[in-house]
């Protein structure tokens, strides 16, 4: 599901659903424009393989966390738009919390060993 | 947590509407996939690249679409049931590979899920069968005063009481004569209150139901209208000559009619009971969220207020209130009315035994999973090795134990179906009226789904644990012939089940006994020289007791005027075919206290003992001069002599009924030999006989009774003659040993089902006997060889085959005696006396039985590795 090319990190396991929550939480996007957004907002530092993209959509589809519709893209090209339901927001917010929490724990365990 | 739930639950419905549009979804990703790859070409394009560069970049950086697509679709699969479906494709190839083995666990498992399914009809019919209501639920039984019947004026004052949202009476026990042609036929009838159909809810397949104010209107059964009308479709409005008065048929009942009563009842028609003297059971419908508890208070308050209106006859110092109850009609709670305990516990039983059948059967599949897990070691070996989990593996390996049970319980399921359709057709030789209706339905099949799976677990689960067990190297380097752990589990298998079956034989053999006993057991009478007629007078053409006299004298001299006839006489009750129990007061002249005796009370004309071939030890016989008005006279059987008069001679002394008025005192004239009353089974039954025109003169269903030495073919001879007296009476006349047939019915029904559970258990314990000797053999080949070789001959060998058969049927037979001698003690109350569980000759019919079968499963192992040759034995190492 990830890229692990030599210099971009491997993802942590689950990153990868907070990143697309992060990336439609300001409005809804198709497929294509999440993967972008992902990359821009990484700065390239995290890249997954595009295709990867899909079956972590249609898992939280199947959750709930998002809904998806069909409209027409910037280019007038027919495309799937995902949004985020109120489950959804609920997770990426619970999930941004337990990031920050583990980062955090990684940090001090850095500093102090 | 139920958050967390109520979000699985969704995603699974999401899941399920996922389905069914699976074509859609796919054409729909294709072209997510080939819009993002396109975007990222354009994209590319802008930095530069050719269009053919970007696009195949833009596809490099996309991954594999297939891969993509496969994993985007498994995100809306149920993964359990997917891994399921392989499985049971997977168990459905390994199946089919080895037809032999699929074919004898289906077998076993068919017969044993079969047993068990029908059984399980039997008792949802006999049990738990709901009444045809509207909402059985609210439906009760109720009885005042410890009556099971109802006068109809009592019926009506509780009516008019308007306690409940309805109540109306029925009387199961009536009858009525149709006259069809130039003969009359008699009917079970269950007679009415006209509010019946309207307060149960009765469905009707055709016409309407009878309502209030209808008189002389009749709705008749399915079966009636069918095999007696011969199914006309205009019979509505139609007139049937019934008791002597057209009736106007209004209805008829759908085939599958149940009544309130239950167990299969089903009467001939439906009639008002529109006489005064007509008695009806109560039937109740409670108003929505009224307990039993509140509908008993208010029936209570009710007979309060009856006992003011109508105090009780046999007593205007008792009380309506005494023995009061109000019983649900249908569900778990008719159960735990007293009457019902013998019929529970007899079903009880029989889910016990063909449990016990199913479990002999699921140790045969066991059995073979086992030995095919032998050969299939290694191929497991290599699962394992190649990492596949144990626990996938031995999921894999229940599918297959699944697959079986399934496919065995639709054999099972057919044979059900083909047993109750036999059942269905079954004519009980029953005084009254019964006729199963089993039908398959939910409860069936849930039934039948949880067993299978039961069996699946119970079957597969061991012999799944026992091959994958012990991980991976070992199991690759041992050979077949090395697994010596399976040998004894086998082997372990093997007694239980020989265990079992001879529990199961034992009950068998028992019952069997049973039934042979009672059928050569003497009833105290002679059944084979006499004629039994039972005539019913329609009560409207009869409206005075002297008629009824002069029609019964009449019919008895027309009897004795009969070639052959050696003697003919008339009771109320014929022994074994009507309950004639009456507990009473009774107070010997001999002693000061009255005694409280449970005794069989009939009345009898003049020569019955002699008709009925009963001996007198002492005095004499009732003589025509035993008259109404004359001194009331009584013939005590021994057992009611002793216990009233002790070792006195009871001729010639009185005894009177204390309560509840005292009665005049009844002189003893007679001691009859004892004989039997109410069932084979009853011991030590005491009797008191009353001269049937001192007692029972006005009773409109007279049986008649002839002793000639020609009893067959005076059959039709005395049909004919009583029926020029009266065309308006029904005649039925059959010899009296097939009038035995009742009294016979529980220890025939008893021997067949058990008598058949016993051998289905022996013959699938001895399939499994079979199974593991001839793979012992066959495992056990090169050593054979190998001793013959070195000079066994073959008796030597034929010793150690038999050793080992002797030694699990030894231990087989062991075990289940000592269980069976416990087990069989409760089995007594089904019983006649004489047959006690320890009786040792059931014990060695069932040895017996075990070593004749024990030794036919052990004939051809045995012969084959007799006839193992020792060199081509060895060449195959």
């Amino acid at each position: 599901m990830v890229t692990q090319s030599d210099d971009i990190p491997e993802l942590l396991p689950g990153t990868l659903y907070m990143l697309v929550l992060r990336a439609l939480s300001r409005g809804p996007l198709h497929g294509y424009a999440i993967a972008r957004r992902i990359r821009d907002t990484s700065a390239n530092a995290l890249a997954i393989e595009d295709g990867s993209l899909y079956p972590a959509l249609n898992r939280m589809l199947v959750k709930g966390w998002l809904k998806a519709e069909w409209g027409t893209s910037e280019n007038n090209r027919r495309a799937r738009f995902y949004r985020l339901t109120a489950q959804g927001r609920q997770q990426l917010e619970r999930e941004t919390k337990g990031f920050d929490k583990l980062v955090l724990a990684i940090q001090r365990v850095m500093r102090t060993a | 947590m139920s958050g967390r739930l109520a979000n699985r639950l969704m995603a699974a419905w999401r899941r399920l509407t996922h389905f069914g549009r699976a074509s859609t979804f796919d054409r729909e990703l294709d072209e997510e996939i080939g819009l993002h790859i396109e975007m990222r070409a354009d994209e590319l394009q802008q930095d530069g690249l050719t269009r053919a560069d970007a696009l195949a970049r833009a596809r490099r950086e996309f991954g594999s679409p297939l891969h993509v697509k496969e994993q985007t679709r498994e995100a809306w699969q149920f993964r359990w049931l997917e891994e399921t479906r392989s499985d049971i494709s997977y168990a459905a190839r390994a199946l089919r590979r080895n037809p032999g083995f699929a074919a004898a666990g289906v077998f076993s498992l068919a017969l044993g899920i079969g047993a068990n399914t029908s059984i399980f009809s039997l008792t949802l019919e006999f049990l738990f069968s709901e009444p045809s209501s509207r909402d059985a639920g609210t439906l009760v039984a109720m009885r005042v005063g410890g009556n099971s019947h109802a006068h109809m004026k009592h019926y009506r004052f509780l009516r008019d009481a308007s306690l409940f949202a309805g109540l109306a009476g029925s009387n199961e026990e009536a009858e009525a004569n149709w006259r069809s042609g130039n003969e009359t036929h008699r009917l079970h009838a269950m007679r009415v209150t006209d509010n019946f159909f309207g307060v149960v809810g009765v469905p009707l397949a055709m016409g309407r139901p009878i309502e209030p104010g209808d008189r002389d209107v009749v709705v008749l059964s399915d079966r009636f209208w069918r095999n007696r009308l011969g199914a006309r479709a205009d019979v509505i409005g139609r007139a049937l000559t019934i008791d002597g008065r057209p009736h106007t048929v209004s209805g008829v009942l759908p085939p599958d009619h149940r009544t309130v009563l239950g167990f299969g009842f089903a009467p001939d028609v439906y009639l008002p009971a529109s006489r005064e003297n007509d008695v009806v059971a109560l039937i109740a419908r409670l108003p929505d969220g009224t307990s039993l508890e509140a509908a008993y208070a208010r029936l209570v308050a009710a007979c309060r207020e009856l006992d003011k209106v109508y105090p009780p006859e046999w007593n205007p110092k008792a009380s309506w209130v005494t023995n009061t109850e109000v019983v649900p009609v249908a569900g778990l709670a008719r159960l735990r009315n007293l009457s019902m305990v013998p019929f529970v516990a007899f079903f009880s039983m029989l889910l016990i035994v063909v449990g016990l059948v199913l479990l002999i059967a699921c140790a045969n599949v066991s059995n073979l999973l086992l030995a095919r897990a032998s050969t299939r070691r290694q191929e497991l070996a290599i699962r394992l090795a190649l990492g596949a989990g144990r626990r996938r593996i031995v999921r894999q390996l229940l599918a297959e134990s699944l697959l079986l049970a399934v496919l065995g319980a639709a054999a099972g399921l057919l044979l059900n179906l083909w047993l109750a359709a036999i059942l269905n057709r079954v004519e009980l030789p029953l005084p009254i009226p019964v006729h199963l209706l089993i039908e398959p339905d939910w409860r069936l099949f849930g039934y039948a789904a949880a067993i299978a799976v039961a069996s699946a677990l119970v079957a597969g689960l061991l012999p799944a644990l026992r091959a994958t067990r012990g991980g991976v190297s070992p199991a690759l380097k041992r050979t077949e012939r090395q697994v010596e752990g399976h040998g004894r589990l086998r082997g372990g298998l093997i007694v239980a089940q020989l265990a079992v079956s001879v529990v199961l034989l034992t009950m068998g053999v028992l019952f069997v006994r049973n039934m042979t006993r009672s059928m050569t057991m003497s009833p105290g009478f002679d059944a084979d020289g006499a004629v039994w007629a039972s005539v019913r007078l329609v009560p409207e053409n009869y409206p005075s007791e002297e008629q009824v006299r002069n029609l019964t004298s009449a019919a008895l001299s027309e009897l004795r005027a009969l070639p052959g006839v050696e003697a003919a006489s008339v009771a109320r009750i014929v022994p074994l075919n009507g309950n004639s129990v009456r507990g009473d007061m009774v107070q010997p002249d001999a002693s000061a206290e009255p005694v409280l005796v449970r005794f069989h009370n009939n009345e009898v004309g003049p020569d019955y003992f002699r008709t009925m071939g009963i001996p007198i030890l002492a005095g004499r016989e009732f003589a025509p001069s035993d008259r109404k008005g004359s001194p009331e006279v009584a013939i005590l059987n021994e057992n009611l002599a002793r216990r009233l008069f002790g070792d006195r001679d009871p001729v010639g002394r009185t005894f009177r009924y204390p309560a509840p008025n005292p009665s005049a005192p009844i002189s003893v004239v007679g001691v009859a030999a004892n004989s039997k009353h109410f069932t084979l089974g009853e011991e030590n039954p005491m009797a008191l006989y009353s001269p049937y025109s001192q007692g029972a003169g006005g009773n409109l269903t007279p049986q008649l009774l002839v002793r000639s030495s020609r009893p067959a073919g005076l059959v039709r001879e005395i049909a004919q003659r009583l029926g020029t007296l009266d065309r308006s009476a029904a005649i039925e006349v059959k010899p009296m040993r097939s009038a035995l047939g009742f009294a016979l019915l529980p220890s025939r029904v008893g021997a067949a089902l058990l008598g058949s559970a016993a051998l289905l258990g022996l013959a699938l314990a001895s399939i499994g006997l079979y199974g593991v000797l001839a793979y012992s053999v066959t495992r056990r080949t090169s050593e054979i060889g190998l001793r013959m070789a070195l000079g066994a001959d073959g008796r030597a060998v034929l010793k150690m085959v038999l050793r080992e058969s002797g030694a699990l049927v030894g231990w087989g037979v062991a075990i289940g005696l000592g269980i069976a001698v416990f087990a069989t003690r409760p089995l007594a109350m089904f019983l006649v006396s004489e047959l006690r569980p320890t009786d040792p000759l059931t014990w060695l019919g069932v040895i017996g039985a075990l070593a004749a079968v024990a030794a036919a499963a052990t004939l051809a192992p045995a012969l084959r590795a007799i006839r193992i040759d020792p060199l081509t034995a060895l060449r195959s190492e």
